[in-house]
């Protein structure tokens, strides 16, 4: 029983994480139709910036209160500023392009950040982990029995803080005039443009939104694994996909329900089984919704004209 | 894409003959190759990679370029033929067949090794292939890396095929003339679908699904043939690549490798065969000479490794490059033969 | 009485909310030429959607060749003898003009085991028909076999295959643009070449998806001219949807006018003509009070 709540608590402390990078993907599919290989490397950056931003503190500044939202704050700036870059240098010239060229492009963006990291030439950090610095004082916040089931006050905390930005991202989707506009572009751009939206202003912002969240992610996860390094973008990335499809990919609560299932039930097959079934676990669920459900629990099935 | 049958017929080659004539053709000449740089271990081993990665790429160019799908799992299968080759050879690298010399006895076993290993693919590509061709393309992209991981893991956590450290000890079979006989017969074969009703309707599936279904053209049937044919060539080039390395680990099988791959096909060009032939040579063997000039020059091999490093963002830059600038890739769709016919002088069709 | 083709019973289809086709019958024999009209969106190319297995009915049945086809998967409609060209041309634009054909010219022989023996084992009842369907992939992939390595068998069919393709190229008066691209041709060839392509997959019933679109008139009166000898020629039953009314009433002896997914009338030409409704549905109802010629023309 103990084993179980265990379970659940380290489920949905992933699952959020999932949810935080999976709305990115969701988001960028519904305005684009464009799979961004490269976010989960977008949320690599991000714990990189905020691991930077951190050491520089030092550690009277970063664990107050101020300094971790400092940490937080520039992380997710920097990489908004990234998938700005990206989105225009590399996703938007090719926008009228078959969509194979755009996922190759992705491919080839994903593969330059998570291996440019990989050097220590500069800025560059290279290929050894490095131990993030606490931000949060681990304090455990809640233990039942003798340490059968723990849980860690920065849990709650990401908890806390992934559903915090869930939410404003929820009501700036329905219930600002920017929403709407994002939801016009993913019904169809053209269109959209036609009835005076901006067109390529809301699909770089949709870009920076789903940016900063991921390095928001990114953070949160390297305060749970206490360590950075240059891959770490590309499983999360992969299961943060996942995640987006199972909710069925462009409907952003959706996402967030994906992302939680996906991470209990991964946390439930390790617990019960080995560690080394977790990757394969995203995988196979993957291929059981595409097999069984293709367009996800949330997902519309849309018809193409003839 | 000629018909192969144009050029033949140009030169007046009864049918029988036309079928097998190239390989007849290719045994000398790579034979010599073999006689005259078969003493030379490094040259060898340089060869062999380059004919190993000529069979990946042209092998996923029948399914990424004809087809115009998108599987980016082709290091998986890869694995699978390396492994279940590896293994069929450590059980029967002591056997001999009777009546022959010791030498030609482990080239046979080493043909079935291969042949295993690449029906053991093909078959997997059936499995994946099925159920996932329906999808999407990108999300057949997913599955397929999806697919190349899980058989990673599965690899990694099975005692038999040596989890993590792998196979060591497979018997060393594989020379210059076996993978270049290979190489030979994966571009034969990609050349002969390509100029076949049957790659036709592999370019029809590529230019407009909905208009071939229309034709008649069962397009899930399609995309699962040219499937399994891509995993058995894929799966061939990991049995021969397991019989000249020392050992073969999870490691050699990653996705990266299968994004080297891709970036071969789409760098020679999608659909071209001519194009995954020139890339695949040129990009296994820049690094090589680059890594070769530089320790040269500096004399030392740390030199070496930094090329190594460098290789991967520069492909991953090169992917994004590539599509802003020329997507079409070197080749595009077109070959070389499809120029080259026009220089033998042809009977001028009937009107 | 010719036999019949292509039989539709009733057939709907609701997208969501939205009712595209409502009851729509129809029935092809050979030597039929058939016209659809309609103002747009009146749901034409959905039903030639649904006909083609593109969609699937949400009721109502359709029989190709007197088998049950709904939700049948198109290229299996195909296989029947049911053949179609489209409303925006979907030639595959980077092959050649005798690739496009080729390809719809697939081979009929079943190398290693012959439709005959498969139809038995299929008869044989319960679960032979996927042991057929096994068998057959057999066919196909030993057929893959034989293009690599290239057997004579396999070159004499390809060559057969080839000539098929240029006979129908001539006949479309495209022979000359052979290895062309088809993206290259100008816009009425590539209008003929998807009827040549169409025509490949040897159908009993062509369906024509506004084939005159985009054509000056004397292109447009050769092609009625065309349509009518491919009918002879083949004893094809043909169904053409256009916008050009006046093409539609020379040629077609039935004509089926669609408003709103409704079939609001069918008959010959010189009955839709003057058919209250019709001229409501592409002039509206103010024309006939403003008009009172028409106004009589319809109630005889």
């Amino acid at each position: 029983m103990a084993d179980f709540l265990q379970h659940i608590i380290n489920g949905i402390a992933t699952g959020t994480i999932y949810a935080l990078v999976a709305l990115g993907y969701t988001m960028v599919y519904g305005v684009l139709k464009l799979i961004n290989f490269a976010h989960g490397d977008v949320m690599m950056v991000g714990a990189y910036v905020g691991y930077a931003t951190a050491l520089k503190m030092g550690p009277g500044t970063r664990t107050s209160f101020l300094g971790a939202v400092v940490v937080f704050l520039m992380s997710m700036a920097c990489c908004a500023i990234l998938g700005f870059l990206i989105e225009r240098l590399a996703y938007r010239p090719l926008r009228e392009k078959p969509r194979l060229t755009s996922l190759i492009t992705a491919i080839g963006i994903s593969f330059t950040l998570e291996y440019g990291f990989q050097l220590d030439i500069g800025f560059l950090p290279g290929a050894a982990p490095r131990a993030f610095p606490e931000i949060i004082v681990p304090t455990e916040w809640l233990i039942i029995g003798d340490r059968d089931v723990v849980l860690w006050n920065w849990q709650v905390l990401s908890f806390a803080i992934a559903v915090a930005l869930m939410l404003v991202l929820q009501y700036l989707v329905f219930k600002t005039r920017f929403g709407r506009a994002m939801r016009a572009v993913s019904f169809d751009h053209r269109i959209a443009a036609l009835m005076g939206i901006p067109t390529d202003r809301v699909i770089a912002i949709t870009f920076m939104l789903g940016s900063g969240l991921a390095a928001g992610a990114g953070i949160l996860y390297a305060i749970k694994d206490t360590i950075v390094q240059p891959l770490m973008g590309l499983y999360v990335g992969l299961k943060a996909f996942v995640a987006a499809v199972i909710g069925g990919i462009g409907h952003v609560p959706g996402a967030m329900v994906g992302a939680l299932l996906l991470g209990l039930v991964e946390e439930f097959v390790v617990g019960y089984t080995s560690s080394t079934w977790r990757d394969a676990v995203a995988f196979g669920f993957l291929i059981l919704v595409l097999l069984l459900r293709p367009e996800g629990l949330f997902g519309r099935v849309t018809a193409e004209k003839v | 894409m000629q018909s192969v049958q144009a050029t033949a017929k140009a030169v007046g080659l009864p049918y029988g003959v036309r079928g097998i004539l190239p390989i007849l053709l290719a045994i000398p000449v790579i034979g010599l190759a073999q006689w005259l740089l078969g003493d030379l271990p490094f040259v060898v081993y340089i060869a062999s990679i380059v004919g190993v990665n000529l069979i990946l790429a042209v092998s996923l160019n029948i399914v990424n370029g004809m087809t115009g799908q998108f599987s980016i799992g082709h290091a998986g299968f890869m694995a699978v033929g390396a492994y279940t080759a590896g293994k069929f050879s450590l059980q029967s690298k002591d056997l001999v067949i009777s009546h022959l010399p010791a030498a030609m006895s482990d080239q046979v076993l080493f043909l079935f090794a291969l042949l295993i290993g690449g029906c053991t693919a093909a078959l997997c590509g059936f499995i994946v292939g099925l159920p996932s061709l329906r999808l999407r393309g990108d999300y057949l992209a997913i599955v397929t890396l999806g697919f190349g991981e899980i058989i990673r893991v599965i690899l990694q956590s099975t005692e038999a095929f040596g989890r993590a450290l792998g196979l060591a000890g497979i018997p060393q079979w594989s020379s210059l003339f076996m993978v270049w006989i290979w190489a030979f017969i994966t571009v034969l074969a990609a050349r002969r679908i390509a100029g076949s009703s049957h790659g036709r309707s592999l370019w029809a599936i590529r230019e407009d699904e909905v208009a071939a279904e229309a034709m008649g053209v069962d397009t899930t049937a399609y995309k699962v043939r040219a499937f399994v044919v891509s995993s058995f060539f894929a799966g061939i080039a990991g049995g021969l690549f397991a019989h000249f390395v020392p050992i073969i680990n999870p490691g050699s099988f990653t996705f990266v490798k299968s994004i080297e791959v891709v970036v071969m096909v789409v760098a020679g060009g999608l659909g071209s065969t001519t194009g995954a032939i020139v890339a695949s040579i040129f990009l296994t063997l820049l690094p090589e000479a680059l890594r070769s000039a530089f320790t040269a020059i500096s004399g030392n091999a740390e030199i070496a490794q930094r090329v190594d490093q460098i290789r991967m963002p520069i492909y991953g830059l090169l992917l994004v490059t590539l599509m802003l600038v020329r997507p079409q890739g070197l080749f595009g769709n077109r070959e070389l033969w499809d120029v080259i016919p026009r220089w033998i002088p042809r009977r001028r069709r009937a009107a | 009485m010719s036999e019949v083709l292509l039989r539709v019973e009733q057939a709907t289809i609701h997208f969501g909310g939205l009712k595209a086709l409502s009851n729509f019958n129809l029935e092809i024999r050979r030597g039929d030429l058939k016209g659809l009209i309609g103002p747009n969106g009146a749901g034409k190319t959905t039903a030639f959607n649904i006909l083609t297995g593109v969609y699937r009915p949400t009721s109502g049945n359709i029989f190709v060749a007197g088998q049950w086809v709904n939700g049948a998967k198109p290229h299996q409609i195909n296989r029947l003898g049911l053949a179609r060209t489209f409303q925006n041309i979907r030639l595959f634009r980077a092959l050649t003009a005798i690739d496009n054909v080729r390809v719809a010219c697939l081979a009929e022989a079943s190398p290693l085991i012959s439709a005959e023996r498969l139809d038995a084992i299929r008869r044989m009842g319960g679960l032979t028909g996927r042991l057929a369907n096994l068998l057959d992939s057999a066919n196909d992939y030993y057929d893959w076999w034989r293009a690599l390595a290239l057997t004579p068998g396999f070159q004499r069919e390809e060559e057969r295959l080839t000539r098929r393709a240029e006979e129908l190229l001539k006949i479309m008066g495209l022979a000359h643009r052979r290895d062309e691209e088809a993206r290259n041709l100008p816009y009425g060839e590539q209008r003929r070449l998807e009827i040549a392509r169409a025509l490949g997959t040897r159908p009993k019933v062509l369906l024509l998806d506004e084939p005159a679109a985009g054509m000056n008139t004397r292109e447009k009166s050769e092609l009625m001219v065309l349509i009518r000898q491919l009918r002879d020629q083949f004893s094809l039953g043909i169904l053409v949807i256009e916008h050009d009314v006046r093409l539609i009433m020379g040629i077609c002896e039935e004509i089926t006018v669609l408003d709103y997914g409704e079939t609001i009338a069918c008959g010959p030409p010189e009955k839709v003509r003057s058919d209250r409704r019709v001229i409501e549905a592409y002039l509206g109802d103010s024309y006939l009070d403003t008009h009172p010629e028409a106004e009589q023309a319809a109630r005889r």
